[in-house]
């Protein structure tokens, strides 16, 4: 640019950066980074929610096929609408329905870019000046990513892990005031592997009633269940407050990368149209982007046609590594596991700081175990509790023994016990 | 509600509520409605930019089975990286680069849910408080509601129509001021149907080059050029002006349903050294939904691969198309058409009211040619000019020609002259 010319004015909006930063993606590039170019040894991924990479994991090719007939129909080429197509939500409505003691109409359903942008949809359309949401914590920190980019005020309740991570009930009714619009529950949960009772959840919808908000819940990890506490929808309860439940096929059918989830609305007295809500939704469905016409156009035969035994053996395989990680853990005395993990793909350990040397918190712990065992944990920190790690074990058995015979190593190598 | 119940304190966000009144899709829906069940002509939609439902326009088997082998490899069914699939920024930074005196690199280029999300994305990026935008008139109005969603400030410059729909530069040069955070430039145009020349794509960058902004260019279009201009990207001037290109391959392959598009930035100068722009670009896709990474797997294979004769086949039909479609327009005294389309799916045609018996305006004309004739146009003030009609000439050749004849008749049954 020559002397004296135009300043360029263009700046960008500062708070994406922010915003940003926070989400488990970011936090994770930042411990891959401290891997050591130089250890010969494969990295151990047990900061993930992503395990379609390992062979015990390959979706059905069902699924494939279903596809590969969807784009050759040449019928799928075109625009959808902005709710989704006919058939996806009729098929996603069905398929939910087998859960419900009600039958959800295609109407209940709109189809998204994956769960993540049903999140989106969701904290767009309940953000107003002064509004707040209640989130759990620990929990998923796209949440807050977004809440904050949509200047929607969050407060945290916890969740307690000598309950086995149930909902503190008491800490949702100390925060939430008369902006209170939402509580948000993620079950199967994520990142602390629980399964929500029948009993508890209706606890959950009983104290919603009570104060006056909807629950929205996050099931995307739905039926990965492997312990003895079967799934139960939020959506059950409808009847007795409004939910929102959001999900996809990411988890169960092992492919995130294909983006399609859905938002339903289960609301059979219908509280949330009287609201405005649903419209919205498809207010802000109309001014963005839409998931790709022919996957949707699949999901008929993704859902109708995949077959029982693809599932258990998902699960199998979840229930097997679950085990793993519980067994494990119980042999080294510096991580603590207090509950077997029971769903999704998650378990939170605690660090017993005291026991180990020059280790100052969760955020230490795994950039120091990326650097010095090649393996790649989440810190508790990044989904608010610190101090805590949360580990995938959906991977391959045997790299999670790898994994977590290493973690082990370095421990030790840490020990303030020398 | 029981005794003691609280309400429920469900409020939506209010700034949502007919955000998309106007929108192009929320009009088509109350046109369609609007058609008489019970007639016997079938529906013709000569209102949006998608001729897939006609079987002329298909996409090229390439691409299908790019898409299939991508899918089956089991290569792609992780998450992608947000910015997009490294082998996809590349293929599509090496495709754009063909049309530009530099070269692009995968970093200048990330991968959005097709053209719309690139400018849900670039909108989002340059909303600081405060900031407006310039957009055209007419426009797409898709800019016009996430600018609104965005909170960005909207002013409008006008496309000359008889120039050409040229921009009307002198106007932009008013409008923009210390606040002004972008001119869009949609070119080919929609709904205008216009190829700017090389010239006048210069005398924008360099307007832009005096005033200090960068140019959102949207190319979603590109290449689709039948005239006598040939389609010159914007960033050919990028070195006076900085040029956000938007695009995809949804019009140009004829799959919009496969929602693949990109945001590329022209930047040879490196006028935006410096600038957090980058950055705040990744932030923003730290925070949004990307393609599947399947069908970005497959995008080396669909810009390397696909062959030559499937885009001259398309552009024929679309010469064709659109020569009919003005040709047998002149016939219609009813309306005016400016500009013999050069490029993209449309054109634009004025109404002449005054011939009209009882037509009060643009969608008043096409409410009842919906009832009437079951044809479905979009009105001309979605797109910012009232009492006009943007027509889709990309349609099987008997249906548009269906169309028009559809045109014709209702014009003459509602002709003042009809009246004695």
């Amino acid at each position: 640019m020559e002397n004296g010319s135009v300043k360029w004015k263009v700046k960008g909006k500062q708070q994406l950066n922010s915003a940003s930063a926070v989400t488990v993606r970011a936090v994770r590039d930042a411990i891959m980074s401290k891997v050591s170019p130089t250890d010969e040894r494969p990295i151990i991924p047990l900061g993930h929610g992503d395990p379609s990479h390992f062979p015990s994991f390959r979706t059905t090719c069902t699924a494939e096929e279903a596809i590969v007939d969807a784009v050759r129909s040449a019928k799928f080429h075109c625009y959808s609408s902005s709710v989704g197509i006919l058939p996806a939500r009729r098929a996603v409505a069905e398929y939910l329905s087998k859960d419900l003691p009600y039958r959800l109409s295609p109407d209940d359903v709109y189809m998204t870019i994956g769960c993540t942008q049903a999140i989106e949809i969701m904290l767009a359309v309940l953000s107003n000046p002064g509004a707040n949401v209640l989130l759990p914590r620990p929990g998923y920190p796209y949440y807050e990513a977004r809440a904050a980019f949509e200047h929607l005020e969050v407060r945290h309740f916890d969740l307690l892990p000598e309950k086995g991570w149930e909902v503190d009930l008491d800490s949702v009714e100390a925060i939430a005031d008369e902006n209170t619009v939402a509580m948000f529950i993620v079950n199967p949960g994520n990142p602390c592997g629980c399964v929500y009772t029948y009993e508890h959840l209706e606890k959950v919808a009983k104290l919603a009633k009570k104060l006056g908000i909807m629950v929205m819940a996050d099931e995307v990890y739905d039926h990965l269940t492997f312990g003895n506490t079967p799934f139960v929808p939020m959506g059950v309860f409808g009847t007795i407050v409004p939910v929102v439940t959001v999900g996809s096929i990411s988890k169960r059918w092992i492919v995130p990368g294909w983006r399609i989830g859905w938002l339903v609305t289960n609301d059979p007295k219908g509280i949330l149209r009287k609201s405005g809500i649903i419209d919205c939704i498809v207010g802000y469905l109309n001014v963005s982007a839409d998931p790709v016409t022919f996957v949707q156009g699949a999901l008929p035969q993704i859902l109708e046609k995949t077959k029982e035994d693809f599932f258990s053996k998902i699960n199998g395989v979840m229930k097997e590594a679950a085990n793993i990680c519980y067994d494990r853990f119980k042999e080294i005395p510096y991580i603590d596991c207090p509950y077997k993990p029971e769903g999704s793909m998650f378990v939170m350990v605690k660090i017993n700081l005291s026991l180990l040397e020059d280790i100052d918190n969760d955020m230490d712990f795994c950039l120091k175990v990326a650097k010095e065992e090649s393996v790649i944990i989440l810190p508790g920190c990044a989904v608010g509790m610190s101090n805590w790690l949360r580990i995938t074990f959906a991977i391959e058995p045997s790299s999670l023994e790898d994994g977590l015979a290493r973690i082990k190593a370095f421990c030790e190598r840490h020990s303030k016990m020398q | 509600m029981e005794n003691g119940e609280k309400n429920f304190n469900v409020r939506g966000n209010e700034k949502l509520i007919g955000s998309s009144d106007t929108a192009i899709r929320g009009v088509l829906a109350l046109l369609k409605d609007n058609v008489d069940q019970s007639m016997q002509k079938p529906m013709i939609v000569l209102g949006h930019g998608d001729p897939t439902s006609f079987s002329g326009f298909r996409t090229t088997q390439v691409a299908e089975e790019a898409v299939i082998e991508a899918l089956k490899s089991a290569q792609y069914n992780c998450y992608a990286p947000t910015v997009g699939l490294l082998s996809a920024r590349g293929a599509v930074a090496e495709y754009l680069s063909r049309d530009l005196p530099y070269k692009l690199s995968s970093t200048n280029v990330h991968i959005t849910s097709g053209c719309a999300h690139a400018i849900e994305i670039i909108l989002m990026v340059l909303a600081r408080p405060g900031a407006n935008i310039l957009l055209p008139k007419p426009g797409f109005p898709y800019y016009d509601a996430r600018a609104e969603f965005s909170e960005i400030e909207i002013r409008h410059y006008d496309l000359i129509s008889d120039r050409g729909w040229e921009i009307n530069l002198d106007q932009v040069e008013a409008l923009a001021d210390d606040n002004t955070a972008a001119m869009v430039v949609i070119n080919p145009g929609n709904p205008c149907g216009s190829v700017y020349s090389y010239q006048h794509l210069e005398q924008v960058a360099m307007t832009a080059q005096l005033l200090g902004i960068p140019i959102i260019a949207d190319e979603v279009y590109d290449h689709l050029t039948f005239g006598s201009n040939p389609f010159v990207p914007m960033g050919v001037f990028a070195s006076l002006a900085p040029v956000f290109t938007l695009g995809s391959i949804s019009k140009r392959w004829l799959a919009p349903g496969w929602r693949l598009g990109w945001l590329a930035i022209c930047d040879p100068a490196r006028n935006f050294q410096g600038n957090t722009i980058d950055d705040c670009i990744k932030g923003c896709f730290n925070i949004v939904s990307g393609p599947p990474t399947f069908i970005q797997g497959a995008i080396p294979q669909i810009l390397e691969n696909t062959r030559e004769e499937f885009f001259s086949d398309i552009n024929a039909k679309l010469k064709e198309c659109a020569g009919i479609a003005y040709s047998k327009i002149q016939e219609i005294p009813w309306l005016t058409c400016p500009l013999k389309p050069e490029g993209s799916m449309f054109l634009m045609v004025r109404l002449n009211l005054g011939m009209f018996e009882d037509v009060a305006d643009d969608m008043d004309f096409c409410l009842k040619l919906a009832r009437e004739e079951a044809l479905i146009l979009l009105p001309g003030f979605v797109m910012g000019m009232k009492n006009w009609l943007r027509i889709t000439f990309a349609a099987e050749l008997s249906a548009l020609q269906d169309g028009i004849g559809r045109i014709k008749s209702f014009c003459v049954r509602h002709s003042l002259a009809a009246a004695h």
